[in-house]
């Protein structure tokens, strides 16, 4: 069981009471979580007792901060079953699923070559097939989305791997808050020699992600969903893999050797971390993982499936909401996107914030998810570890009096 | 125009400043957003006129009545916007482009929705009132020719 009232204690900002004089309610997690004071402690240390940059000087403090930079990097690929060699730190799960793109897709796949993804992807695991499609001439197939379940349609995605060199499917929806069956994609597109990314920026809050047994090639990973900082996540791969990848952004930090004749690169992880690391961030990411391992991730999941599925309940009692995707469904997150039939989403969130809570509106990234449901946008209640029933009781009352004022 | 916004709109911020709570206040907006002096017709919303960055969709023409006075026909979907908008249009209707073109969003602070004017990209009232003055500006140039 977790101490959720212990759990708020270590999150400052959740005692934030906004301009209006109304405490904050903090609903928007599948955005990026809340940080907890150990995170925002060893970030400050760092900068206060030895900043400096890594992996080039040899002094004190040069040698400390490249050890707790390679430190986050042993605690978190260990926290996600990976090898700390096949970590490649980057600015999140965007960046890494680029690096997929330009360093791995780019200088193995051609044209004509297949990718698979799905309707339910963000942007970021949309786009950078697109710009490989234009480069390369590879076929980007859409997997559907069924409409009433708001589950992928698996018998599609079935006949969609015939012929498939890759597929990129998220773990999560972060609209739909669907949780893909992705053993079971990784399993079947194995089973045709499709090698598989999946994004985990949704899941990696909600579940113990682990790479080993996932099986998976490449995994996407953002820190700054699971109580890390923004501006860093990793690509996790593996020794194959990683081995037939090629550099994607070249300068300092990733050469062997550079001459007036050209460049010569390092190998794995370090060929593709150019540039000064994201050292603080990388610390309060650790910070953040060594926070989350004091819980069975297990907790969390089951703790924030109970408030959603009975915000989804209420919420889907008042007249003219509509709920987008299953939250009473014992694998969806803590996602609950919705709309109402007559007050425009931008006005429903900012009446919602009139009353402390913080929700998110928009397409989500996801356009063409937006475009199989028929919206243009939703509104998103996102609830994570620190949220209580008690918040989502107070959201139902001001969501039935912004509906019952306004519509 | 001698102060922050024209004189004429000191009734409807008082209106504002009058209103027990920030529901009472949007509440307002939503009934200026319902009687839009200048509406843009839904049919004339095109990519040209369309604000880009706004979550919610929304439109403005500007141009230059018969007696060369500024003319603002806004619409958007969400009434907030859209109340704004009407509000905006009361305000520079009727003015010389040029006073247009030197307009701040002091108006909308003081009516107590500073929310309004944050730069957030999402921003879709800033948006469209940015595009407001830069069209004003275009128009007075155009007009002092």
């Amino acid at each position: 069981m977790l101490d959720i009232k212990a759990i708020r204690a270590d999150f400052p900002i959740l005692d934030r009471v906004l301009p209006n004089g109304k405490n904050l309610v903090y609903f928007d997690n599948a955005a990026t979580s809340q940080k907890p004071q150990c995170v925002i402690d060893a970030m400050s240390n760092f900068y206060e007792n030895y900043n400096s940059n890594a992996h080039r000087s040899n002094h004190t403090l040069a040698d400390e901060a490249s050890s707790a930079l390679e430190n986050a990097r042993n605690q978190i690929s260990n926290f996600f079953g990976a090898k700390p060699e096949n970590m490649i730190y980057t600015s999140g799960a965007t960046e890494a699923i680029n690096l997929v793109s330009y360093g791995w897709a780019k200088n193995n796949l051609d044209n004509g070559d297949v990718i698979v993804i799905t309707e339910m992807e963000h942007h970021a695991d949309i786009v950078p097939w697109q710009e490989l499609s234009k480069e390369k001439g590879v076929e980007v197939r859409y997997v559907p989305i069924n409409n009433e379940t708001f589950m992928l349609d698996m018998e599609a995605f079935e006949i969609a791997l015939d012929g498939a060199a890759l597929v990129c499917v998220t773990h999560t929806s972060n609209v739909l808050g669907i949780r893909n069956p992705i053993e079971k994609i990784i399993k079947i597109s194995k089973a045709k020699n499709c090698k598989v990314l999946i994004d985990c920026a949704q899941g990696a809050p909600h579940e113990k992600i682990n790479f080993e047994t996932l099986g998976a090639d490449f995994l996407a990973i953002s820190a700054h969903k699971m109580a890390g900082p923004t501006g860093i996540g990793c690509l996790l791969t593996s020794n194959e893999r990683i081995q037939e990848m090629g550099p994607f952004m070249t300068g300092g930090s990733m050469i062997k050797k550079v001459t007036t004749d050209g460049s010569t690169f390092k190998d794995g992880h370090e060929m593709f971390e150019t540039g000064t690391p994201r050292i603080a961030e990388a610390i309060g990411w650790g910070a953040a993982v060594g926070w989350l391992e004091q819980f069975n991730m297990e907790d969390i999941h089951n703790h924030v499936h109970e408030i959603a599925a009975y915000a989804g309940k209420e919420m889907i009692k008042i007249p003219g909401i509509k709920i987008f995707g299953d939250p009473t469904n014992k694998d969806s997150s803590g996602a609950v996107s919705f709309l109402h039939e007559t007050i425009q989403s931008q006005d429903l969130a900012l009446l919602l914030d009139q009353g402390g809570y913080a929700v998110r509106t928009g397409h989500h990234c996801a356009q063409p998810l937006m475009d199989a449901l028929g919206v243009p946008s939703t509104n998103r209640a996102s609830f994570w570890i620190y949220n209580t029933q008690e918040e989502v009781e107070g959201f139902i009352t001001h969501l039935k009096y912004i509906c019952e004022r306004f519509a | 125009m001698t102060s922050l916004w024209p004189e004429h709109l000191d009734g409807i911020v008082e209106e504002f400043k009058d209103c027990f709570d920030s529901m009472e206040r949007y509440e307002l907006l939503f009934d200026y957003a319902k009687n839009n002096p200048n509406p843009l017709p839904i049919e004339e919303w095109t990519e040209e006129n369309q604000i880009l960055g706004c979550q919610s969709r929304a439109h403005v023409i500007c141009s230059l009545d018969e007696g060369g006075l500024f003319l603002l026909k806004a619409g958007a979907d969400a009434q907030i916007v859209q109340g704004l908008m009407s509000i905006t249009a009361i305000a520079v209707n009727g003015l010389e482009p040029i006073e247009v073109s030197k307009l701040t969003p002091a108006y909308v602070e003081e009516m107590g929705l500073k929310a309004a004017l944050s730069p957030n990209r999402a921003n879709g009232f800033l948006n469209m009132f940015n595009r407001v003055v830069k069209e004003a500006k275009i128009l007075s140039e155009t007009y002092d020719d």
